[in-house]
């Protein structure tokens, strides 16, 4: 018996050598003939980029495209940061991705392009805040929701961000350090979350990112009136009846739970009385017409 | 790789056959050729840690690695260190092969007075690290064997030809390796006499060659001495200075008949295997 | 600096009250006024070409870079509004307000420019006449993106990144007006070393000439890659600031970097008569004769251009390939071997010269 084992694990290893010396002569080829092999990979990108009309030409390129990062060594400290094509200002951090909510899966993470006046300031909210959390509301006579951060890389509800205080502390520490506060790239966002069977569950989650994956791949199978359909069950929970700048922005009673989402004082106060929003109050009659009267239009 | 020499095999220091636990064990190298060995391994182990970041700065292990080995200002001083105790290590072998050649080759001829040219140079052609008919007789026997075309694997002498091309490589590559490495360390002073295009040469010839010496050692001598099934994890023969039983019946069948003979023990011949299953671990 | 920021902190604080006190005119031209906005991270959108374009600005590194002192306005000159009109580009050789301390004059990037329209990278040849494909020749932003200080600190003759307090402290004895001894400070030591470190310097020379597309319209040898395949790249790959990169070779010694020129011009660094000495500087192989720049920087490995190095080559890569693959493939079939031992298409018998022979037994493997 013993002898048999003996004899099995005998084979067993001589195979696995077999199968390390073919890996092995497949590691060795590129170290071998290393120098072609990065002309080729050359080649291929320029053959994606030769392609087409203008319109063609972009869409290679941007597919082409990758994420990118750089890195300027100040010898006294290293700055990493994302690489963003012709930009003269250094931006000091590197962006964080959502990859995980189920609007950014179809509209991406930067979709508001609408007015000029709101675009930007919207898109800096979806920096963290998910799609839901003002896409939606809930419905007439159902349980409300409560709000929680969830992590842009694992999808995961967790806990109040701990860069938020990180930023009090800049504030109240302002002579011992050298950073300055900035905000927004905590690597989590606000969510909308409601209870199912005890546990805290994402509005927007597994189950509706599941369902947005099977109309990707199967859409074009479908017909188009079946498209429509699907379209109109996926976006069932999108509301119109999106919330204004003051709904959160003001000093009383305030759609996002600021203190219970960790805001520190310090932040909250400049988030009740954002400037922005002021500015915009008092500029309307000079050079800001139009930026509440879009939202009012839309009530 | 192997540094073996027949200068010791005359030597009576070193009993041909011991036995310990009541199992044989052939003798193979001396304490000083087992020292040169280590020196060897080791020089080069460092030259590749220390070399090898610059030639794949693109892999990520590259930073690290020459980080750990001092960067940029300390592993370049390191390398050159390594290097100029391999080669002085060459240098040394040289002549320890010379002395034992003349010392114990040409001296026993000399001895019963038969030394002349023509001895000497057969002499040296039938030291037994030196390549000859019989290897290459052994190549196509072995292929033959493993093809699975006979029964009967090769025997070889106290030396197999796979030996002898271990042995050779780092005679081949030093070479190579260690004037190109000097030129590049001074280069300043080398264009006053040649020009700086032997850089470009040199370059070639010591990161391609090291490329060649590194997936060579890392895989078939490890292969010899490592990760084949009866050596895993590892030979003994480069610490012992002596193979057992089983390994000289397996790597060196004709020499293992011979020193039997010798010795006195023809029945106690064990018959030829081949490796495999034999080996109990 | 610091002060100032507690300043910015506080303003923002209370920013909504300075908003409707400070600007009652309808013009954004203060820092302040600016980073309301332009402190958030997110702000952000894709434009018409499909680019992403961040409008955050990082305060922080702003202030650490020569520009500091100048306002957003100085540069930006068209953003009065908002929302802003439409960008007109930053003209880097505008004037600025600053009077440059050597002469009298409004401080200005346009000798650079000037020096830069010389060189090689310039859009005209010698004679006035546009070059072919104007549009891949650089400007400002091309090669900087916002030049940040690298200081130095010496002490006790010991040389560290990073500022000395010591050494601000004892300029700030004298100058104890505003940020002068900071900036002094920091600018001075900046210019002791690259303003860039080595490798930075490579990846902005690679944005075109390691470009395939671009190397193909002018007829051009990737020199980026050829240079990271020699010891000055690698060396700097791993974090060497001590080996050359692209400006140490074409530019001559004590001349403006902006001024990089075609080997075929005589006062290039490159050029025949001067290549010697541009390897023998007094940084380098100062020990050196002329001879050593005949060493080739730029290999592409091609037949023609570079026979030795493409011969050398193939006969390295072939003996590799022989020697390791032989030996790869014999140690495969010798497992193989191991796995059945005992099988042979030919079993030889026991001679009767062959007296110690015997053929493998089944017992041998037991």
């Amino acid at each position: 018996m013993v002898k048999l084992l003996k004899k099995l694990v005998f084979k067993l290893y001589v195979i696995c050598l077999m199968l390390f010396t073919v890996w092995y002569g497949h590691f060795m080829y590129p170290l071998i003939f290393g120098f072609e092999g990065k002309e080729e990979a050359g080649e291929s990108l320029k053959e994606i980029i030769r392609t087409g009309s203008e319109e063609e030409t972009m869409f290679s390129r941007l597919i082409a495209e990758q994420t990118e990062t750089s890195q300027t060594d100040l010898g006294y400290r290293v700055i990493d940061e994302s690489y963003i094509e012709g930009r003269f200002h250094h931006i000091g951090f590197t962006l964080q991705h959502d990859n995980t909510n189920v609007c950014i899966r179809c509209h991406g993470s930067v979709p508001h392009d609408g007015s000029k006046e709101t675009r930007s300031f919207l898109n800096q909210h979806a920096f963290y805040l998910a799609c839901e959390t003002c896409h939606s509301r809930p419905r007439a006579g159902a349980e409300t929701w409560t709000f929680n951060w969830y992590d842009k890389v694992t999808g995961k509800i967790t806990g109040n961000p701990r860069a938020l205080v990180e930023i009090e502390e800049m504030f109240t520490h302002e002579h011992e350090t050298e950073q300055y506060p900035t905000y927004g790239n905590y690597g989590v966002k606000i969510a909308p979350t409601q209870n199912d069977s005890g546990i805290r569950k994402l509005l927007h989650g597994e189950k509706e990112m599941a369902l947005a994956e099977r109309y990707i791949a199967e859409q074009e199978l479908l017909e188009p009136d079946q498209k429509t359909a699907m379209k109109e069950v996926l976006h069932r929970k999108v509301s119109k009846d999106h919330p204004q700048c003051r709904e959160c922005h003001n000093q009383e009673d305030r759609y996002l739970p600021f203190e219970k989402l960790g805001y520190p004082p310090t932040r909250l106060r400049e988030l009740v009385n954002v400037p922005v929003v002021n500015m915009i109050q008092k500029y309307q009659k000079f050079h800001f017409p139009t930026l509440l009267e879009s939202d009012e239009i839309e009530k | 790789m192997m540094l073996i020499n027949s200068g010791d095999k005359t030597m009576s220091k070193y009993d041909p056959i011991v036995m310990k636990d009541g199992k044989r064990y052939f003798y193979r190298f001396s304490a000083h050729q087992r020292i040169q060995h280590v020196v060897l391994f080791s020089s080069v182990l460092v030259l590749a840690v220390t070399g090898f970041p610059l030639r794949h700065v693109e892999e990520a292990w590259a930073r690290p690695l020459y980080d750990f080995m001092g960067g940029p200002e300390i592993a370049p001083m390191i390398h050159r260190i390594a290097g100029s105790v391999l080669l002085v290590l060459f240098v040394y072998h040289t002549i320890y092969w010379i002395v034992g050649f003349i010392r114990n080759d040409l001296g026993k001829l000399k001895q019963e007075n038969r030394l002349t040219v023509g001895s000497g140079i057969k002499a040296f052609f039938t030291q037994e690290m030196v390549p000859n008919m019989k290897d290459f007789r052994d190549i196509i026997h072995l292929w033959k064997y493993l093809l699975y075309f006979t029964n009967r694997p090769p025997r070889h002498e106290r030396m197999s030809w796979r030996e002898k091309f271990d042995y050779f490589a780092p005679y081949w590559g030093i070479p190579i390796l260690g004037p190109a490495g000097a030129i590049l360390w001074w280069r300043d002073e080398v264009s006053h006499v040649l020009p700086g295009w032997i850089l470009n040469a040199a370059y070639i010839m010591h990161t391609d060659e090291a490329l060649l010496a590194i997936l060579f050692l890392f895989f078939v001598h490890w292969y010899n001495v490592h990760y084949a099934p009866e050596k895993f994890p590892a030979a003994k023969v480069w610490l012992t200075g002596y193979l057992t039983e089983d390994e000289m019946i397996h790597e060196h069948y004709a020499h293992y008949v011979q020193v039997m003979i010798e010795a006195g023990l023809e029945d106690e011949i064990k018959p030829q295997h081949f490796g495999g299953e034999h080996y109990e671990w | 600096m610091r002060e100032y920021r507690l300043f910015n902190s506080i303003l923002v604080i209370t920013a909504f009250v300075l908003v409707g006190a400070v600007f009652s005119v309808a013009e954004a031209d203060t820092e302040v006024n600016c980073l309301i906005c332009h402190k958030h991270r997110g702000l952000s959108r894709i434009d018409e070409q499909g680019k992403f374009r961040l409008y955050y600005i990082n305060n922080e590194m702003f202030e650490s870079g020569p520009h500091r002192r100048n306002k957003c306005h100085d540069c930006h000159s068209d953003k009065d509004r908002f929302p802003h009109d439409p960008t007109v580009k930053v003209d880097c050789t505008q004037q600025c307000h600053i009077v440059e301390p050597s002469g009298q004059a409004k401080f200005s990037h346009k000798p650079i420019a000037d020096t830069l329209s010389k060189s090689v990278h310039g859009k005209f040849d010698a004679d006035g006449n546009p070059k072919k494909y104007q549009e891949d020749y650089p400007g400002c932003k091309d090669c900087h993106d916002q030049p940040l200080y690298r200081p130095v600190s010496v002490y006790k003759g010991e040389t560290k990144d990073g500022v000395s307090k010591r050494s601000i402290g004892r300029c700030r004895s004298c100058h104890r007006t505003g940020y002068f001894a900071e900036d002094f400070y920091d600018h001075v030591t900046s210019r002791l070393r690259r303003g860039r470190f080595p490798m930075e310097t490579i990846n902005v020379c690679a944005k075109c000439h390691q470009n395939q597309e671009f190397l193909k319209r002018h007829e051009l040898d990737d020199a980026v890659t050829t240079y990271k395949e020699t010891f000055h790249g690698k060396l700097i790959a791993l974090g060497s600031e001590r080996t050359a990169d692209c400006l140490d070779c074409h530019v001559v010694e004590g001349e403006n970097t902006h001024l990089i020129e075609s080997k075929l011009v005589p006062t290039s660094a490159t050029n025949k008569a001067n290549i010697g000495n541009t390897c023998r500087n007094s940084d380098c192989h100062v020990n050196a004769s002329a001879e050593l720049s005949s060493f080739q920087v730029h290999v592409t490995y091609e037949r023609d251009k570079y026979p030795m190095q493409f011969y050398m080559l193939i006969f390295f890569k072939a003996l590799m390939a022989i020697i390791l693959y032989f030996f790869l493939a014999l140690i495969f079939f010798e497992l193989l071997r191991r796995l059945f031992p005992k099988f042979s298409f030919i079993k030889e018998k026991k001679t009767s010269d062959d007296t110690d022979f015997e053929p493998l037994s089944d017992d041998a493997d037991k």
